[in-house]
């Protein structure tokens, strides 16, 4: 069906859910993109761990975690202190680059291009354009393509996702709740963007590249991308769970949605008793994620996990309590 | 038909990538009376079924805590080092099948072993500093069968292998193991054999200094050569990623190499 857009035959060879082929062969995407998008194919199957001091960062280290997102305040505190969350600060990041060997990511708010020069300055393995932090532009994302690090952003639908992955996102994560251990959102999150890959590999069977078209309209992203990810019955980069992981049973439910690997915010370390207790539950997710199909691992790593995080219920939750709604 | 079995150790990182590949290089290799299997390796019976293994990109940290945790360590070792089954490292894996390793995390790193090679983790760098990088990797041109060796000669297996380096390892020392762990190990060893190096630009400032300690005429050279393809015995290793490209020709050699090496056993 490529034949309809200006004669370019961008179809790669890749079998359905080969994403890995898919990524290589992909002409659309540039060396300098695959470079991006490479390093997040190291980190499948892996936990990446919400990190305030370098002491958090060696926990999650020694945990096993692939990479580690060094902010002033896990999400659950952004959201108890209220006004405005920023950029970290760029001396608290190098601590916590020297402590670890391991990728080291960091946030910057919505939009804000500036933040994002100074984290590529600081040579962080990857940003992660935030829904955590308060939004610096309330019309545009950051253009990604301008940078050589990469980008990580969130979703919660499958537009949503194409749109980040055409502004230059090498990898995507749900967007879920952040701060808040209810796994709903995130759940809602990934299954929607499943659903419509369903709906968009449906439209390209039945009415090839115009019902993508249709389709690509409707949810507001690039057609070219949308019929790729239709045909590959997945999106064309690694996509990771965020967003209220608390459990090692959340954790492995996420990869049960098929996500690539999950991001744990709060989950380690708000209202752990002892930094062994951090510890401990860093293990037990670390467990739960790469080990999620054996059901005797998860009971080992839900005994070992202990109590976790409190939480708020995102069901009496106002609208304007949530950050997943910032970002568009 | 007799069947060889070829593991990716799958407890993280690139384990689809090599498993893609390997698919599509296995009917180069076509062997006539055997097929391959591909299997994904997460526990020490999985791992049994193996006649030879991949050890893909990914956090080599992660890897090894994980394979702690799962006593997947001591089977390892034997696989690559008793059994002496053919293994193949890609970065982490790499990382992991050296005897030793720099720039590791506090309190050090526990390894599998195999090649007697020090290696230095995120050699170029953070994510900023990884590239991609033409290669001229010779042992390609074995993979040619003598039928299509007149045909490819000066063709595809002189065509240069685009290394793609993410946080790459590099090895910086070979044969690295004292006599005396030698005569420990009682085990007669075979040299380790540089496959593959890239050849890097040196730093302005790194040729001036040298520069300056050359007696006057003489010349720096511009690059210096990062070894970055090693193997020993049935133990091999690259410090960059053929899983994340289409090329499959390593795949290819390494298939035909696993196949020259289970020939014994099977007849």
């Amino acid at each position: 069906m490529a034949e309809f857009i200006n004669g370019s035959q961008n179809t790669n060879n890749a079998a359905p859910g080969d994403l890995a082929s898919a990524i290589a062969s992909a002409t659309s995407y540039s060396e300098a993109f695959k470079l991006k998008a490479g390093l997040a194919q190291m980190l499948k199957g892996g936990v990446i761990m919400d990190v305030t001091t370098p002491a958090e960062a060696r926990i999650a280290e020694e945990a096993g975690a692939v990479a580690v997102m060094a902010l002033e305040r896990i999400p659950s505190d952004i959201r108890a202190m209220g006004g405005v969350a920023r950029m970290s600060n760029p001396a608290m990041i190098k601590e916590i680059q020297a402590a670890v060997t391991i990728p080291v990511m960091a946030k910057a708010r919505i939009g804000h291009v500036t933040e994002c020069k100074i984290l590529e300055s600081l040579n962080v393995d990857y940003v992660d354009e935030s829904e955590v932090l308060t939004p610096a532009d309330d019309k545009y994302h950051v253009d990604k393509t301008q940078f050589n690090i990469p980008f990580v952003c969130g979703c919660r639908n499958l537009g949503e996702a194409l749109r980040r992955i055409k502004e230059g996102a090498a990898m995507i994560r749900t967007k879920g709740e952040a701060g808040t251990g209810d796994i709903v959102e995130a759940v809602k999150h990934i299954r929607t963007v499943n659903e419509e890959i369903a709906q968009a590999k449906a439209a390209l069977a039945n009415g090839g590249f115009l019902a993508i078209s249709n389709l690509a309209r409707e949810i507001g992203c690039d057609a070219q991308l949308l019929k790729e990810t239709a045909e590959l019955g997945r999106l064309p980069v690694v996509n990771f769970a965020a967003g209220g992981v608390a459990t090692p049973a959340d954790a492995a439910l996420m990869m049960h949605f098929g996500c690539d690997g999950v991001f744990v915010g709060s989950g380690i370390f708000k209202d752990a008793k002892t930094p062994e207790h951090a510890a401990k539950r860093a293990r037990a997710i670390v467990k739960a994620t790469t080990q999620w199909t054996d059901m005797a691992a998860l009971v080992e790593a839900c005994e070992e996990h202990g109590e976790a995080m409190k939480g708020i219920s995102n069901a009496g939750m106002k609208p304007e309590e949530r950050m997943a709604g910032r970002g568009w | 038909m007799a069947t060889v079995t070829v593991g990716v150790l799958a407890l993280q990182g690139g384990v689809a990538e090599h498993l893609s590949l390997l698919k599509r290089a296995a009917p180069q290799v076509s062997p006539d009376d055997r097929s391959f299997h591909f299997l994904q390796v997460r526990t020490a019976a999985e791992l049994a079924k193996c006649d030879a293994l991949i050890i893909p990109g990914g956090e080599s940290t992660t890897m090894s805590i994980v394979a702690q945790r799962l006593g997947l360590l001591e089977p390892l070792r034997e696989f690559v080092k008793i059994q002496q089954k053919p293994v193949w490292g890609t970065c982490a894996g790499l990382v992991l099948l050296a005897e030793e390793a720099s720039a590791v995390k506090k309190g050090g790193q526990e390894l599998i072993g195999g090649l007697d090679v020090k290696v230095i983790r995120n050699r170029y760098g953070t994510q900023i500093q990884s590239f991609t990088a033409d290669l001229r990797l010779p042992f390609l041109a074995e993979t040619q069968t003598p039928s299509s060796s007149a045909v490819q000669q000066g063709g595809e297996a002189e065509k240069p292998f685009r290394g793609v380096f993410i946080r790459a390892p590099v090895v910086e020392k070979v044969n690295v193991s004292s006599s005396a762990r030698e005569e420990e190990t009682g085990k007669d060893k075979e040299p380790v054999e540089i496959m593959g190096v890239y050849q890097r630009q040196k730093s302005t400032s790194q040729r001036k200094q040298e520069q300056d300690a050359l007696p006057a005429g003489g010349e720096a050279t511009s690059t210096d050569e990062d070894i970055v393809a090693v193997r020993q015995r049935n133990v091999f290793g690259t410090s960059f990623h053929p899983e994340l490209t289409t090329d499959f020709r390593i795949h290819v050699w390494w298939l035909k190499q696993v196949l020259d090496a289970v020939k014994p056993a099977l007849n």
